[in-house]
């Protein structure tokens, strides 16, 4: 019982992380209709910002992650500018070329400038709480705490201001939009920032018990990429869905079934799911 | 118009500004007319430089070049006449198929007598043509079946697993329990590792109570598979795989409760796992001797040369074995006399163990029949929260000695 109990905490943090990766791709996916497979290597370049900040700097762990939230807002929006926006009127294989393209620049530009090597974020909160016969390191509470209130940031961003629901609008029906006055490329920007700012924290707050390391992000891409495709490309509930779908199964599928056969599990329901609905679980009509 | 050149601007701005960061040294191996009476041999490598697995592939090269630079600061006598040693290196993303490719374009297009290869994917692959193509393999990885294929080119450059799975759990067993629970990586290598661990425990009474292999290069949390194997009620706890990803298995463990000892695969190295978490995480593991510690003359002396090529890096065994290997491989060449032949080279290299150049870390007894490794194991056990004394395992292959 406290097996399972561990698993689905374990599952939770898994679904969390992978949940606000999923959330930037998918938000990007929505509004440009572009597969951004730079969108993991954001994450990790967040990983090494706050890295170099808590170590090369000694700033303080929150002010790290919020320095790299900005720097990474500052990227996206440059990857958005130099990459995506002149491709804006290309056929879509000529922007998932460029996806693809940001993403090796970015890999290899990691091991250029900071080596292979595999960095710790410092833990400064490493101890652990018992929970009812379950130890967890107080970093994993915040994680799934950390990840529910951006979560909750975000709904309230895209519902409740006027800036969040030109995204939203945008997303929903991009020529309607230009009628009405949402300026195209401001929406594109802001898009980018917001996604790349969810990635930062991903990396900043999973850091201290994972590694931090160039090929990180082509890792979670290829698991994030699985979940949007569950959730629907391009809608939100369905990422955060799949994101726990995802990490759920992966924790109890290693425990009960097999972990040799993990992926395969996670594939399986991935088959399932899309023969059931094919365009996902929370599919939009019209594209 | 304007707000194009602003953001042109700004982004050059952003490039000059990272480009700043980092300390960029790009290695270059030819530097051509160095002296015009110094002739070239080129030697290959293929490997991992990109990928999972780059870090692994950065350890095994900079061992190579370290060696390569004091061999050509010397200055390689052949014949009388002065050669220079040009390592060429090519990434194969740890892939076997990519190894193949870039083998083969090392023998045509740089005429490469001979090739490292630190996987033993890759240096299965590479046997299946190395023969016809007339070049030796020097490969590193400590699978023993490298060296059970019949292939007359290839030398292995370190002790065979098979050494360690019983002497390592004698010490932990009697220590700690004899209850284990496996938390290998999933690879290949980790699968025959595994293999080789499960009887040797069994055979000295222990039971195994758990298994499940992850994925050390693929997976972001180990949480889920530590858990598994803990709700076992394991006494000792077998894991390993490259060593940072180890590290944080065994952190977890810890955090998770764990109190029993550890035996590490040898791919995971105790010195790099030392930056990841403190030595009192560790207590209880037993595993490969760090090279720094390591008894030997040349061991202290390689390990200040290379922290002073690589500002202060401590080398593991990828560094220093590829280091050792290098400088055998040169004294072969200078031995057999030919800079072209890959058999007359392994005769060269043959005739010149057992190996005892005061530069090298490991004292290399002899090439076994089918290029088997003669080298002993290592180990120690970190106890009381530090390395106790390290304890040598005999290698059955080492003719040498009878």
């Amino acid at each position: 019982m406290d097996l399972l109990i561990q698993q689905i905490f374990n599952g939770f943090t898994l679904g969390s992380i992978y949940c606000l990766v999923a959330l930037g791709l998918t938000l990007i996916y929505g509004i440009m209709q572009v597969p951004n497979f730079a969108h993991g290597h954001l994450y990790m370049v967040g990983g090494y910002v706050t890295f170099f900040m808590m170590t090369l700097y000694g700033i303080n762990y929150w002010l790290s992650a919020i320095i790299a939230g900005v720097v990474l807002a500052v990227l996206g929006i440059l990857l958005e500018r130099i990459v995506f926006n002149p491709m804006r009127n290309s056929p879509s294989t000529n922007k998932f070329i460029a996806a693809v393209g940001a993403m090796m620049f970015l890999e290899a530009a990691a091991r250029v400038l900071w080596g292979s090597d595999f960095r710790s974020i410092p833990a400064i909160y490493d101890n652990v709480v018992m929970i009812g016969g379950v130890r967890l390191t107080e970093q994993r509470l915040i994680i799934i705490a950390g990840a529910v209130i951006l979560m909750v940031a975000l709904y309230v961003f895209l519902k409740h201001t006027l800036i969040g629901s030109t995204i939203e609008a945008m997303a929903q029906n991009r020529d309607g939009a230009s009628l009405v006055g949402i300026d195209v490329n401001r929406v594109a920007m802001l898009t980018f920032a917001v996604a790349s700012i969810l990635a930062s924290a991903a990396a900043s707050l999973s850091g201290p018990i994972f590694l931090v390391y160039p090929a990180m992000g082509s890792l979670i891409i290829m698991k994030v990429f699985v979940i949007i495709v569950i959730g629907g490309m391009g809608s939100i509930p369905g990422a955060v869905l799949g994101s726990f779908i995802l990490g759920m199964t992966e924790s109890l599928g290693a425990t009960y079934i097999s972990s040799d056969y993990k992926d395969v599990i996670a594939f399986a329901i991935l088959v399932l799911i899309l023969s059931l609905r094919p365009s996902g679980l929370f599919a939009k009509g019209g594209h | 118009m304007k707000r194009k050149s602003i953001w042109l601007v700004l982004s050059l701005i952003v490039l000059l500004v990272v480009s700043g960061c980092g300390n960029k040294s790009t290695p270059t191996s030819s530097d051509p007319g160095a002296s015009g009476d110094v002739k070239t041999v080129n030697i290959g490598y293929t490997g991992p430089l990109s990928g999972g697995g780059a870090l692994f592939g950065k350890d095994v090269t900079e061992g190579l070049d370290l060696a390569v630079d004091e061999i050509n600061a010397k200055g390689l006598m052949v014949n009388g006449e002065k050669y220079r040693i040009n390592l060429i290196k090519l990434d194969d993303q740890y892939m076997p198929d990519k190894a193949a490719t870039n083998a083969r374009r090392l023998r045509t297009e740089f005429e490469t007598p001979v090739i490292f290869v630190p996987h033993s994917g890759g240096a299965f692959a590479l046997q299946q043509f190395n023969e016809t193509d007339e070049f030796l393999i020097m490969a590193y990885t400590s699978e023993g079946k490298v060296a059970k294929t019949g292939n007359k080119l290839t030398v292995q450059m370190t002790t065979p697993y098979s050494l360690y799975p019983e002497v390592y759990s004698k010490k932990v067993m009697d220590k700690f329990g004899k209850k284990l629970a496996l938390i290998p990586t999933s690879s290949q290598y980790g699968k025959d590792w595994s293999e080789a661990m499960i009887p040797a425990w069994e055979k000295l009474g222990g039971t195994i109570v758990a298994n499940s292999p992850v994925d050390y290069n693929k997976e972001v949390d180990f949480n889920t598979y530590v858990s598994k194997a803990l709700a076992a009620n394991p006494d000792v706890l077998f894991v390993g795989g490259p060593s940072q990803p180890t590290a944080m298995v065994i952190k977890q463990a810890r955090q998770l409760g764990f109190k029993g000892g550890f035996i590490l695969m040898d791919q995971a190295k105790v010195e790099q796992m030392e930056g990841v978490i403190p030595l009192t995480d560790l207590e209880g593991a037993v595993c490969l001797t760090p090279v720094y510690l390591y008894d030997s003359p040349g061991a202290k002396p390689f390990v200040e040369r290379f922290k002073a090529k690589y500002n202060g890096k401590v080398p593991a065994w990828e560094s220093s074995k590829n280091y050792d290997n290098m400088m055998l491989l040169a004294k072969g060449i200078e031995k057999a006399g030919n800079v072209t032949d890959a058999a007359k080279i392994l005769e060269g290299m043959r005739a010149v163990t057992p190996f005892n150049d005061p530069t090298i870390t490991a004292h290399i007894p002899g090439i076994a029949e089918g290029g088997g490794s003669m080298t002993p194991g290592t180990g120690i056990m970190i106890e009381n929260g530090q390395y106790g004394k390290q304890f040598s395992i005999p290698n059955p292959a080492d003719t040498t000695k009878k």
